[in-house]
């Protein structure tokens, strides 16, 4: 059996594995797996609006799982995307709520101002593993409780709405915003879907081919299979190393951005549900590449936004937590059973 | 030997898959008491692989293991190690971090001892004891990692000698040494096997299995392909058996017709391709100097790597630098490939000396034969054609402003698979996939591809089989031929006596000891390697 026939079997019998799993637990809990799936599908793409939900939610998933998967192909562990995002999302309303920035350059403002804080905060963690050796694992997580910290701070004074009542900010400012793609008809009501979704697909679409067939990309990924090859071959290691945290950082700062500018409009305290976690499953489940990222971000987001529907058939959106883990680790799965299929002879054990 | 002596381990009909593959088929082995087997064979033959079922690690799919007649099963290495069977592995499982006497308690009987304390006397006494009948001097209580190999690899010896060990496994125990350490290891080997222990020592070099063993036994893919007593045997056998009659081992490296190799040098004027000029460097962090005083005829540890390092070599000249690892050999292959900044002196290539970084010495025409091809010569899960394309990934010849011609690289990959008869995967293949040799024609082909003016290979030969070695030697040879400037940079003395055109230069503690001619006896390198300066020496400029 050729080699890929025989990976995308494996991949589908653990996804099939997993899926049996999740359909006993549902079974378990005394309600029907078949009516779950419909509900599930209904709440994410039933209608016009539902798919503009799913949609909305793959949105920064497809951003920050690119920002996660440039990091990773460099064999650096940014695990900071939310943080990134936090401070794009500020960054975005400082310029958006800003009355001396002109209104036509407001939405270009506040996406670059996004991406570049985002670019900044994973600056930091860059710096400090070049020059003082910090494990980026480390720094970058540890960062983004700062950033939720600071986001805290940001909505009670710096950015906190005119009136100073509410804990969150101002509503950016219309030209800010991005268009709505499908705003009410006389027919048809308005869905919130955004243009946003098509900055995410250009983002796929350039890292695809930075990574692909340019030289910046392919010192990247050079350092990350072998930073001593690398270093023989005269590519600047710490370098690409410093300029591959900052891409990282401004994509998932441009995830924040695109969800002030497309979805919220404002920034209250917690902000992101958790969009830079998930982008590393979202990841990991794409083995980073930028085309299967549009994919997997999309299986999240479709989860996410049916994940209310579900309630509708009697089991708790709990599950679907538990969904999006048991697919990760089906795929997970697949890949470790392909890594162990049989190649080598067999290296020397420790005793 | 064999009915001569009690056999102590035997391996029956055992065979081991890994998922479709068979790495060994139907293997019959075995090792009396006091008997030296020599276990020879080609990279990925299954030698390992059945050393690892012998010693527990590896459970066999087929067959039977049997100890005086009698079958086992061991569960785990460490249940191997507890009836008998220990092993020297060719990388060490030292921790560098502990002390002797601490490494040594790792693997000591976990019985020994109380419930909350370890008996790290008794450890001790018994090693000291067991160091004392061979001979040896060991700092108990140096760290591993500040030791020299060859001590290093005393303690691992010790460490798997515990006890009743009544088979000792020797996994390739030459490849670290220096030529006056292995002499030391066969007088070891000699009284573990008159102590009456069963002895396997793998090996990929044939002179050393003929001067050790008593029998050999020969793995050729997962087979045994031969056995034979060792007095009836020569090297030209041994060879055979180990390649095949249908071996590629004769393959030469040969250019296609219609494609020169190198362009002609460009410059005969400049005569000395590669200057080195008093290149000192300096051991970065704390001095560790005087720590340790170990072994005789070991480099002690240097307060300074390179000291005052001189030397220039021509086009057309292989120039060879010998020496015991440890002596200066990395750092000075990293100066010279351009990644170490030299705390004085220069080195000039056609009489230029290039900033101080891998890219610049490369487009001055310096190529690079790195010392470890997964380490540095290889990017290992790339893909064969990206892994070439390190080499020229940054010529405007392969790029459009900021985009790579892919396409190109490519096709300049597939003629160079062809062209260095690179085999086991197309030219999209990843690195990992290919078997060592494969992988080290990959960077030959690399280094050798853009007519380098200079070329460094460093142990370019270590860890592959015969027939990879003839390869490795034949392109280097034919570089020369093409007006390169080698330096070959090379603890196995063998290769750099056959390959040096003039002179050798040898190092040791940071200092070019001597420069002779490659033909100069071994005492005469083994004295030079060992610190003595000789005044006669037969010194050649």
């Amino acid at each position: 059996m050729p080699k890929p026939v025989r990976d995308a079997l494996l991949l589908l019998l653990c996804l099939a594995v997993g899926v049996g799993l999740i359909a006993a637990l549902v079974a378990g809990a005394g309600a029907s797996p078949v009516a779950v799936a419909a509900a599930l599908a209904k709440g994410a793409f039933g209608s016009r609006y539902n798919f503009g939900e799913t949609l909305i939610q793959a949105t920064p998933l497809v951003l920050t799982g690119l920002a996660v998967a440039v990091s990773f192909q460099c064999r650096l562990f940014n695990i900071g995307a939310e943080g990134q995002l936090l401070l794009g999302a500020m960054a975005a309303v400082a310029v958006g709520t800003s009355e001396s920035v002109p209104p036509n350059a407001k939405l270009v403002l506040c996406l670059l101002a996004g991406a570049g804080a985002g670019a900044a905060w994973a600056g930091i963690a860059a710096l400090l593993r070049v020059y003082r050796g910090v494990q980026e694992v480390l720094s970058t997580l540890l960062l983004n409780f700062v950033a939720v910290q600071l986001l805290a701070y940001a909505v009670r004074a710096p950015l906190q709405e005119a009136r100073h009542e509410l804990i969150q900010s101002d509503k950016i400012a219309i030209p800010a915003r991005l268009v709505l793609l499908q705003p009410a008809t006389l027919d048809l009501p308005a869905t919130r879907l955004h243009a946003g979704v098509f900055l995410a697909l250009l983002a796929a679409l350039f890292v695809w081919v930075f990574l692909r067939y340019t030289v910046g990309g392919f010192a990247l990924r050079t350092v990350g299979a072998g930073a001593g090859a690398a270093e023989l071959a005269g590519i600047p290691v710490r370098q690409t190393i410093v300029k591959t945290f900052l891409l990282s950082g401004a994509l998932a700062g441009l995830a924040g951005a695109v969800q002030v500018c497309g979805v919220t409009y404002f920034l209250g305290d917690r902000y992101s549900p958790g969009y830079g976690y998930t982008a590393i499953a979202v990841a990991l489940l794409a083995g980073n590449k930028p085309g299967w990222i549009i994919v997997s971000a999309l299986f999240f987001g479709a989860l996410t936004a049916g994940s209310a529907g579900v309630q509708t058939a009697g089991v708790s959106q709990v599950l679907i937590q538990v969904m999006q883990a048991v697919v990760l680790l089906a795929v997970l799965a697949a890949g470790y059973l392909r890594e162990k299929s049989p190649t080598n002879t067999g290296e020397a054990v420790a005793p | 030997m064999i009915g001569v002596t009690a056999v102590v381990l035997a391996a029956r009909n055992i065979t081991r898959r890994f998922g479709t593959f068979t790495a060994l088929d139907a293997v019959n082995f075995a090792v009396g008491e006091g008997e030296i087997v020599a276990l020879l064979g080609e990279n990925g033959a299954g030698k390992s692989t059945l050393m690892n079922v012998l010693s527990g690690s590896l459970a066999p799919s087929d067959g039977t293991i049997l100890m005086d007649d009698k079958p086992v099963r061991f569960a785990s290495p460490l249940d191997a190690a507890s009836r008998g069977i220990g092993m020297v592995h060719q990388h060490f499982l030292l921790v560098p971090t502990l002390s002797v006497a601490e490494n040594l308690l790792l693997t000591a009987s976990r019985r020994a001892g109380g419930a909350l304390s370890y008996n790290i006397k008794g450890v001790l006494k018994d090693a000291q004891i067991l160091a004392g009948r061979l001979g040896w001097t060991i700092p108990w209580q140096t760290l591993t990692g500040d030791l020299p190999v060859g001590t290093q690899q005393r303690v691992e010896i010790l460490q798997a000698l515990r006890g009743q060990t009544r088979v000792l496994i020797f996994d390739e125990p030459t490849a670290v040494l220096s030529p006056t350490e292995t002499p030391e290891l066969f007088a070891t080997i000699r009284r573990l096997s008159d102590e009456g222990r069963g002895i396997v020592f793998i090996s990929h070099k044939l002179d050393e299995v003929l001067a050790l063993s008593h029998r050999v036994v020969v793995l050729r893919r997962g087979k045994v392909v031969f056995t034979g007593e060792t007095r009836n045997l020569d090297e030209r056998i041994l060879a055979e058996a180990m390649v095949g009659a249908d071996s590629d081992a004769a393959v030469l490296l040969q250019a296609p017709p219609g494609v020169t190799t190198t362009a002609a040098p460009e410059s005969a004027v400049a005569k000395k391709a590669l200057h080195v000029e008093a290149v000192t460097v300096r051991v970065r962090g704390a001095s560790k100097a005087g720590e340790t005083k170990s072994g005789a005829g070991t480099a002690p540890l240097l307060p300074t790597a390179l000291d005052a390092v001189t030397f220039a070599v021509e086009p057309g000249e292989i120039f060879g630098i010998a020496g015991v690892d440890g002596n200066g050999q990395e750092e000075l292959a990293a100066v010279l490939s351009g990644l170490m900044r030299p705390a004085s002196g220069t080195v000039q290539i056609g009489g230029v000396a290039p900033p101080v970084n891998a890219a610049a010495f490369r487009r001055a025409g310096v190529a690079v034969i790195p010392a470890d091809r997964q380490a540095r010569g290889l990017a290992m899960p790339l893909t064969l054609a990206e892994n070439v394309a390190l080499g020229v990934y940054d010529s405007p010849e392969y790029r459009v402003g900021a985009v790579l011609k892919w396409r190109k690289l490519r096709e300049r990959a597939d003629a160079l698979v062809k062209r260095f008869d690179i085999r086991g995967g197309g030219v999209n293949t990843s690195v990992l996939a290919l078997s060592g040799g494969n992988q080290q024609k990959v960077v030959i082909a690399r280094a050798l591809s853009g007519s380098p003016r200079v070329i460094i290979a460093v142990n370019p030969t270590r860890g592959l089989d015969v027939g990879a070695i003839a390869y490795v030697h034949n392109a280097l040879r034919q570089a020369r031929d093409n007006g390169a400037a080698v330096v070959l940079i090379s603890t196995e003395l063998s290769e750099i006596q056959s390959l040096s055109t003039r002179r050798v230069a040898v190092l040791f503690a940071g200092k070019i000891a001597g420069i002779v001619a490659p033909d100069a006896s071994r005492e005469t390198f083994g004295l030079l390697m060992g610190g003595k300066r000789l005044k006669e020496t037969t010194a050649v400029a």
